[in-house]
């Protein structure tokens, strides 16, 4: 008769495991979904159904960073596409505003004050004579704090060595500096594993393509 | 054992038999499709993102009552309870437009924003220093703006037909009583406060806010940076001086300091002036700025500035250039301004300050001394609030307290007056839509020493013609008190008064802007001689001014370049002062016309800048001539250049010229007093000080981050 009243308990145990995991799975699975899609999308309109899902998402999961983590990022993906100026500076505004949303839940998160400096970043691309000076500075600034929250993160060095590459060419100083951080931000690239299946993965293109720079 | 399992089987595919799908349209008020909206049910994963055609369908398994939420940028956010016991298509849903101040229509008759903040600015803080022939002066940059009149001898702004007085500058929303320092008879005087100290610089030249007052013709209106965030030292070695700064910036505060030392005696003794001074002028100046950030959104901040300058020169007589009189000016100035700002609540924030100015000039001529000392406290209260995203709410009071006093040590008479102005303020921004807007508020001001009580109305609307184009109107009431050379002589005077209507049209497109503004502006109570008589004062004077402006600015066209045009024609006169009737005055000039350019070479790392600029004669009284005012000088004419090499991150070399082709500018005429033996009456030119201005600066930073440099101080 023992046994008899364990089972149904190992089995509600093993019914509630089945059901939370399949809640996580859930999250996790419509977020690997529209992550996928702001990775690759092509469109305006497909980011942006992504980045809708990924607000739904984030109102739905209060305890979560990745969902507006996301749509920040996809945010930066549509100013990247527009043409003019003014649209460039609404998506960074709106890439920025809800890119709080996710440091209020998980401020400590380098990831996160990182993508910040990527849109204070383009937000000098916009017009460099007149941002240059105070949009450069902040970029630096940002990632220099993402790197001292997470040594690890490989988007933060690898951003930094940008703004370096691109401040010592602007100066025709030596890009040694720059090319260091790029050359340890891919290492920390091949290092990179998380534990997080929603940890962000973009960047190593980019590091990638500016090592051709530093030869 | 049989039941749990049922249970969780159930648990597991219960939703599966209970989804309902919502569909339908997400429309404007106007029933236009809104594509990329956002539909969910609140709390939930579920929904979808309207398309193209603003169509939307999904499925859920929720149940129970739901909240249907639409959002998308520009709308207010829209919710509907369901009861999602069944399906919903065909719903219409139709958002209504949110008001955003960043998108919607903005005022911009007479004003000319400068902000670093704002993207939307037409005129940026930057552009201030590295316009060249300017030489870092906020006034010289201005200059090349529509609705200024190139007035050379005085370096001060004059505005649409207005006397150089006429234009007053305020710092964190504090008056400044004496913006310029002083200068030599007919030498341009420079603006005390240098551009790098501010972050926006709104410039308007007519229809300003009821905020601010006691101003005739224009508004200068200048916000301080906030905190710096990191820690630096600035060296700069000039061709005229030395300068040493350093900035310490601490988590949520910094503090600057900086002492200048300018002499510009060596230089006058390697290139020939025309005046010929006994002592040129010698300056020594400190200024020092603290902010500290309180609480969340708090910011405090105090700036102080002091300057000691002196000079001296030979004046010629015109008859006899042998016979001279000395002149020697000795000026102190200090400036304390306090401000604190915070928000109060998500709809309200409060603004105050407190500032001091005193300014001490002790001017000898001959045998007599004048001593004149002005005094002035300024403090401000203000609140800013949204009652709803469509109604915008300044408000708020100052008293501004002014002493003067000039003593003439031949006389025991010390003509003065104390003067207190207590104001209050009240303006609302009613937006009908993003697309239209009114303000409309008023000032009420009493003077104490004239015993005036007075209302003056403020009125604009502004409407967006397309996605970048907008007409915009102002009217307004202004007056400010009679100069203080009249003042301590009368102080039974009245306030000067000025009316201007402002109709404006402007367009930006992809970082080239277009703007054109016609006005019209009338005086009255203008100070005037009765009989011709200095001493006998009364308000009887009067005038207009009119005229159309033009300004395109490009940095789009040619890669790395940046330009602006400017063109402003001016039609005025009054009758004011000694003048007969009413005539054109001698500082107003028809045609000012502007061109600036900057470039930039990456492969040189410098950036070249030009300006030039024309303005048609002005009219000068000739006594000589039976007609008054009847002399008009020739044009007057100026390219100067500047250049700025950055060899290291932080390291600047620059170089400017003012008059390169060395024109030979004449302002005015100076005639003698007396007739001379012909029956002529003596006349001089009055002419630029040297033909050019030759500047060279070497400026070093020294920070942790070594990218720093003093380029936006340039």
């Amino acid at each position: 008769m023992k046994h008899v009243n364990i089972i149904p308990l190992l089995i509600a145990a093993l019914a509630f495991l089945a059901v939370t995991a399949s809640a996580n799975d859930r999250y996790t699975e419509a977020m690997q979904k529209n992550i996928e899609i702001v990775y690759k999308g092509k469109s305006v309109e497909e980011i942006q159904a992504a980045v809708n899902a990924f607000e739904r998402i984030g109102d739905a999961e209060k305890s979560k960073w990745e969902p507006f983590y996301y749509a920040s990022y996809g945010y930066l993906m549509v100013a990247l596409r527009q043409n003019d100026p003014a649209g460039k500076d609404k998506h960074l505004d709106l890439a920025l505003g809800v890119l709080k949303k996710a440091s209020a839940v998980n401020p400590g998160e380098s990831e996160i004050v990182a993508l910040e400096g990527f849109i204070h970043m383009i937000r000098v691309s916009v017009d460099p004579a007149s941002r240059g000076q105070q949009y450069s500075g902040l970029a630096m600034q940002t990632f220099g704090k993402a790197i001292g929250m997470n040594p690890e993160n490989p988007r933060a060095l690898a951003l930094m060595a940008q703004m370096q590459y691109g401040t010592a060419q602007f100066f025709g100083s030596p890009t040694t500096e720059a090319c260091g951080t790029l050359q340890k931000a891919l290492e920390k690239f091949d290092s990179y594993t998380s534990e997080n299946p929603l940890a962000p993965q973009w960047g190593r293109n980019m590091a990638e393509g500016m090592k051709e720079k530093c030869k | 054992m049989k039941n749990v399992l049922i249970l969780c089987f159930t648990m597991l595919t219960l939703p599966v038999f209970a989804q309902v799908t919502i569909s339908g349209v997400v429309t404007d008020v106007k029933g236009e499709p809104v594509p990329g909206a956002n539909v969910l049910l609140l709390n939930t994963y579920d929904g979808t993102t309207s398309g193209l055609d603003g169509k939307f369908s999904f499925t859920t398994t929720e149940k129970g009552m739901q909240s249907l939420v639409v959002k998308f940028i520009g709308f207010k956010e829209y919710q509907l309870q369901l009861d999602l016991s069944k399906s919903y298509t065909g719903l219409t849903i139709a958002l209504k437009e949110e008001i955003n101040q960043l998108e919607a229509v903005t005022i911009t008759a007479g004003a000319f924003a400068a902000s670093d903040e704002s993207r939307r600015t037409i005129f940026r803080a930057l552009d201030i220093a590295t316009t060249a022939g300017a030489t870092a002066d906020i006034a010289g940059a201005l200059n090349t703006l529509p609705g200024t009149q190139k007035v050379g001898e005085s370096g001060r702004l004059f505005v649409r037909g207005g006397d150089g007085n006429e234009v007053r500058t305020f710092i964190d929303g504090m008056l400044v009583l004496d913006a310029y320092g002083p200068a030599a008879p007919n030498t341009p005087s420079r603006g005390r406060f240098l551009p790098f100290m501010f972050k926006g610089t709104s410039f308007s030249t007519g229809g300003y806010s009821a905020e601010y007052g006691q101003a005739l013709s224009s508004a200068l209106v200048l916000d301080s940076k906030d905190e710096e965030q990191s820690s630096r030292t600035d060296f700069g070695l000039l061709s005229v001086g030395a300068d040493v700064a350093h900035t310490q910036a601490w988590k949520n505060a910094s503090w600057a300091g900086k002492i200048g030392y300018t002499n510009i005696r060596p230089y006058f003794g390697l290139i020939n002036q025309e005046i010929d001074w006994k002592k040129a002028p010698v300056s020594i100046e400190g200024s020092s700025a603290y902010r500290q950030r309180v609480g969340k959104s708090g910011m405090f901040k105090v700036y102080g500035n002091f300057n000691h300058s002196d000079f001296s020169l030979h004046h010629h007589d015109i008859d006899d250039p042998d016979v001279t009189t000395l002149i020697d000016v000795n000026n102190n100035f200090r400036y304390l301004n306090g401000s604190y700002k915070t928000s109060l609540n998500e709809k309200w924030s409060l603004r105050s300050g407190l500032s001091y100015t005193l300014t001490q000039n002790n001017l000898q001529q001959g045998d007599v001394k004048l001593n004149e000392s002005d005094e002035g406290i300024h403090a401000k209260l203000a609140f800013d609030g949204s009652l709803s995203d469509k109604v915008e709410i300044r408000t708020g009071a100052e008293v501004i307290n002014r002493d003067y006093q000039a003593a003439v040590d031949t006389s025991s008479f010390v003509p003065g007056f104390h003067e207190v102005i207590s104001a209050a303020f009240v303006e609302a921004d009613l937006y009908a839509s993003n697309k239209f807007v009114t303000r409309v508020g008023g000032r009420v001001e009493y003077n104490n020493l004239l015993n005036q009580f007075s209302v003056d109305p403020r009125i604009s609307f502004a409407y967006k013609t397309g996605k970048n184009g907008q007409v915009s109107f102002a009217y307004g009431k202004f007056r400010q008190s009679p100069k203080n050379e009249w003042l301590r002589w009368d102080n039974q005077l009245g306030a000067e008064k000025s009316d201007h209507y402002i109709l404006n049209y402007q367009l930006i497109e992809n970082r080239r802007t277009f703007r054109v503004e016609g006005y019209y502006k009338t005086y009255s109570d203008l100070i005037k001689f009765k009989n011709g008589n200095p001493f006998v004062l009364n308000n009887e004077g009067s005038g207009y001014a009119r005229g159309v402006e033009l300004f395109y600015r490009d940095n789009k066209t040619i890669r790395n370049a940046d330009y602006w045009i400017s063109y402003s024609f001016l039609d005025t006169e009054r009758d004011y002062l000694d003048t007969r009737y009413a005539v054109t005055p001698s500082f107003a000039s028809a045609h000012n016309f502007s061109v600036v350019y900057k470039h930039f070479v990456s492969s040189l790392k410098t950036q070249f800048g030009a300006t030039y600029s024309f303005t048609s004669g002005r009219p000068y009284n000739n006594p000589n001539e039976d007609q008054f005012n009847n002399g008009r000088t020739r044009s007057y004419q100026d390219l100067s250049v500047n250049i700025s090499y950055l060899p290291k991150p932080n390291l600047i070399v620059y170089f400017s010229c003012t008059n390169v082709l060395g024109y030979d500018n004449i302002f005015g005429y100076e005639y003698s007093n007396t007739q001379n033996a012909d029956g002529i009456y003596n006349s001089r030119a009055i002419r630029q000080a040297a033909p050019r201005f030759v500047f060279l600066g070497v400026f070093i930073t020294l920070s942790k981050d070594k990218s720093i440099n003093q380029l936006p101080s340039l």
